[in-house]
């Protein structure tokens, strides 16, 4: 091994000795459930992300993996130190697999270690050989590619990150079609602005926990569409109302609306308390990470919404809270001491929620434990029943 | 793991199923499956608690047996809280009927001989609300009961009925599941009978259908009730009732016999009866004059 390898191998925390562990295999010889494997791949997609654990901002990256047999989903929990890029062929040693949603997911994270394998090449099993395919954005899955779409920008944001050493920008934010919203990642400067329709072909689809992203680059050919083609932003911004069984299917969804019932108010809401360092939820005194520490307080609510289609658990920030509560967490704080008892906030919330219909917007993602809504918003829904029983007689033509 | 959905499903349906259903798989869930194809494993309910009695200690432990009639424009859901549930039947045990309530529990069956099936709830939440919220549960109930209706018209159109056919046309696959093997175990389904269960309970929310038709009114079936036989089974099983914890099925079964009913007639009688609110069950298999 030459010293450069070595290197790169010491940075991203992996021990040098211990490159042979693990049985190597080909993307097609993948099964769900291995604890330690290797792979020789390039990277054929890349996205970065920055999710919360534990209350803890965490940045990940995730994309696609391709060899001669194959392509297959990946997920870096550890990017300290991880200089890949699009293009790569890197060789990852002691990597794991999981099942995510009946589909093997290659992850790795501080135990695995990766080098570049500069000047190999490898060929991917049809790469950019799929047909150009037009697709509508519902239609986006992971793993798709060579697609071409026609969508207005709704926001855009100017990122300056680091890409082995070197400075580069990426363009993100959110597009909308009259069927759906997805996440993109332009790695280009095409000087695109909110609200302009754009056509582009080439791009490629990943998703991180069932959020869809495309993500293109100078490779792609982006151009500009029609304005009459699509909705004008104000229309497209406004969430669609799927059902729960849509997001079941797709394994979650962009800025959509849900309304359905709170069948429970989860334990884990009302006040809670925070490790100061870590932002985790204390349990008992004690951070799981951290020990014996003084949490500071955090209001919340964990819903469960039911549509009778499907079933979503929903989280609802301090901001959300309050104001479903009508009073702001010191208030809240004040009653909780006056009962001598914390869970009289969640109880107040039980009260309040359930067995209500509710409406509420937000990214949904799924994991093993289903389908999670971050709601940005949430309101409790006053239906005219009356208007529309009479609308569903007349429909069914009574 | 995908949570299980609640259903919403009228009492009328779900008081129908006959059909218990599992995968065969180690610890693979229970369902109910209703004529019109729901595959319930978890439900909920909203409607008027008419009444709460502890019917424990016949299993000998002594413990409270919450049993609960909850109505709604189509029948009634009987619910049933023990020491397992301990929060539901805390809430249960207070309640002071009438009261509105809305329930979500898990489908159970029971059978007391072959060929016969009891659907009841075993709730997981209990919670008193309001008229406001048992009509939002009656108008979703009612939507969901149309696109049963609708995948099960499909699927009677489809011959053979499969489970990746109906997923084709869009139907989540739950639902298609339910249908197939709805269809499978119910024959030819009585379309008519739900689709004026869909319409009743819809014009039960509406002020210009109400004339003088109460809830328990609404809940009625098409078929007049013929009241000699009704009021023939009622005798039959006050006089049985020896020891007031109710009449015992098989006793009056064979009473009824006597007196020239069917076994078949005497179900039908016993179920409108239930409905109506005449008769109840204190425990599954014994059946008491209220
Ligand atoms: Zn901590």
């Amino acid at each position: 091994m030459d010293a450069a390898k070595r290197s790169i191998v010491r940075k991203y925390g992996g021990n040098p000795a211990l490159l042979s562990i693990g049985t190597t295999k080909t993307v097609k010889e993948l099964s769900a459930g291995e604890p330690s494997i290797n792979l020789l791949a390039k990277v054929i997609s890349l996205n970065s992300r920055e999710l919360e654990q534990d209350g803890k901002t965490k940045e990940i990256y995730y994309g696609i993996l391709g060899d001669d047999t194959g392509t297959v989903p990946f997920t870096a929990w550890e990017v300290r130190g991880l200089n890949i890029q699009v293009g790569d062929v890197i060789r990852l040693q002691n990597a794991y697999t999981k099942e995510f949603r009946g589909e093997v997911q290659v992850n790795f994270g501080n135990r695995a270690t990766v080098t570049v394998e500069g000047g190999t090449l490898l060929e991917v099993a049809s790469p950019q050989e799929a047909p150009l395919t037009r697709r509508n954005l519902d239609e986006l899955q992971e793993g798709m590619r060579n697609v071409r779409i026609t969508a207005r920008v709704l926001d855009i944001e100017r990122r300056e990150v680091e890409v082995r050493g070197e400075p580069k920008v990426v363009f993100s934010g959110t597009l909308a079609d009259a069927t759906g919203k997805v996440q993109f990642s332009a790695w280009h400067d095409f000087g695109l602005e909110p609200g302009e329709v754009i056509e582009v072909e080439g791009g490629y689809v990943s998703a991180w926990r069932g959020l869809p992203q495309l993500t293109f680059d100078e490779r792609s050919r982006l151009e500009r569409g029609k304005e009459t083609a699509l909705p004008p932003l104000e229309e497209l911004d406004r969430a669609r109302r799927v059902w729960i069984e849509e997001l079941v299917q797709k394994g979650g969804g962009v800025d959509v609306q849900v309304r359905g019932i709170v069948v429970e108010v989860r334990e884990g809401s009302g006040l809670i308390h925070r490790c100061p360092e870590c932002r985790r939820v204390v349990q008992k005194g004690a951070c799981r990470i951290h020990g014996e520490v003084k949490g500071e307080t955090d209001l919340r609510t964990k819903a469960v919404i039911d549509d009778g289609s499907g079933a979503l658990t929903a989280i609802f920030n301090r901001e959300l809270t309050e104001t479903l509560l009508g009073k702001s967490m010191d208030e809240a704080i004040a009653e909780a001491k006056e009962a001598m008892d914390s869970e009289v906030i969640r109880d107040a919330l039980s009260d309040l929620l359930v067995a209500r219909p509710v409406q509420a917007q937000g990214n949904v993602t799924s994991d093993d434990y289903g389908l999670m809504m971050i709601a940005r918003s949430v309101t409790v829904l006053e239906v005219d029943v009356q208007a529309e029983a009479r609308a569903l007689l007349e429909e069914l033509g009574d | 793991m995908q949570r299980e959905l609640a259903w919403r499903i009228f009492a009328g349906e779900y008081t129908d199923a006959t059909l218990e259903h599992s995968s065969g798989e180690e610890r693979a869930p229970n369902y109910v499956i209703t004529p019109l194809g729901a595959k319930v494993n978890r439900l909920f309910l909203v409607g008027v608690i008419t009444d709460v009695e502890d019917v424990g200690g016949n299993g000998g432990d002594g413990q409270p047996m919450w049993r609960v009639r909850l109505t709604d424009p189509t029948g009634t859901f009987q619910v049933y809280a023990g020491q397992y549930q301990p929060e539901a039947a805390a809430m249960l045990s207070q309640v002071k009927p009438p009261a509105f309530a809305a329930v979500m529990g898990k489908a159970r069956t029971y059978s007391p001989e072959d060929g016969v099936i009891y659907t009841s709830v075993r709730p997981e939440m209990v919670k008193l609300v309001d008229a406001s919220l048992r009509d939002y549960w009656i108008l979703e109930t009612a939507q969901e009961m149309r696109k049963r209706l609708e995948a099960l018209k499909e699927a009677e159109a489809m011959n053979p009925a499969t489970v990746d056919g109906l997923v084709a046309l869009g139907y989540r696959q739950g639902l298609s599941e339910g249908i197939v093997l709805a269809l499978q175990h119910y024959g030819k389904v009585d379309l008519d009978r739900y689709q004026s269960m869909l319409h009743d309970a819809l014009r039960y929310l509406l002020p210009e259908f109400q004339d003088g038709v109460s809830a328990p009114a609404a809940a009625e079936k098409k078929k007049k009730p013929d009241t000699e036989e009704e009021r023939l089974v009622l005798e039959i099983v006050e006089t049985l009732d020896r020891d007031g914890k109710g009449a015992s099925w098989d006793e009056i079964v064979d009473a009824a016999g006597k007196k020239g009913l069917s076994k078949e007639q005497l179900e039908e009688i016993t179920n409108r009866l239930l409905d109506d609110g005449s008769l109840y069950e204190p425990i599954l298999g014994k059946i008491r004059r209220i």
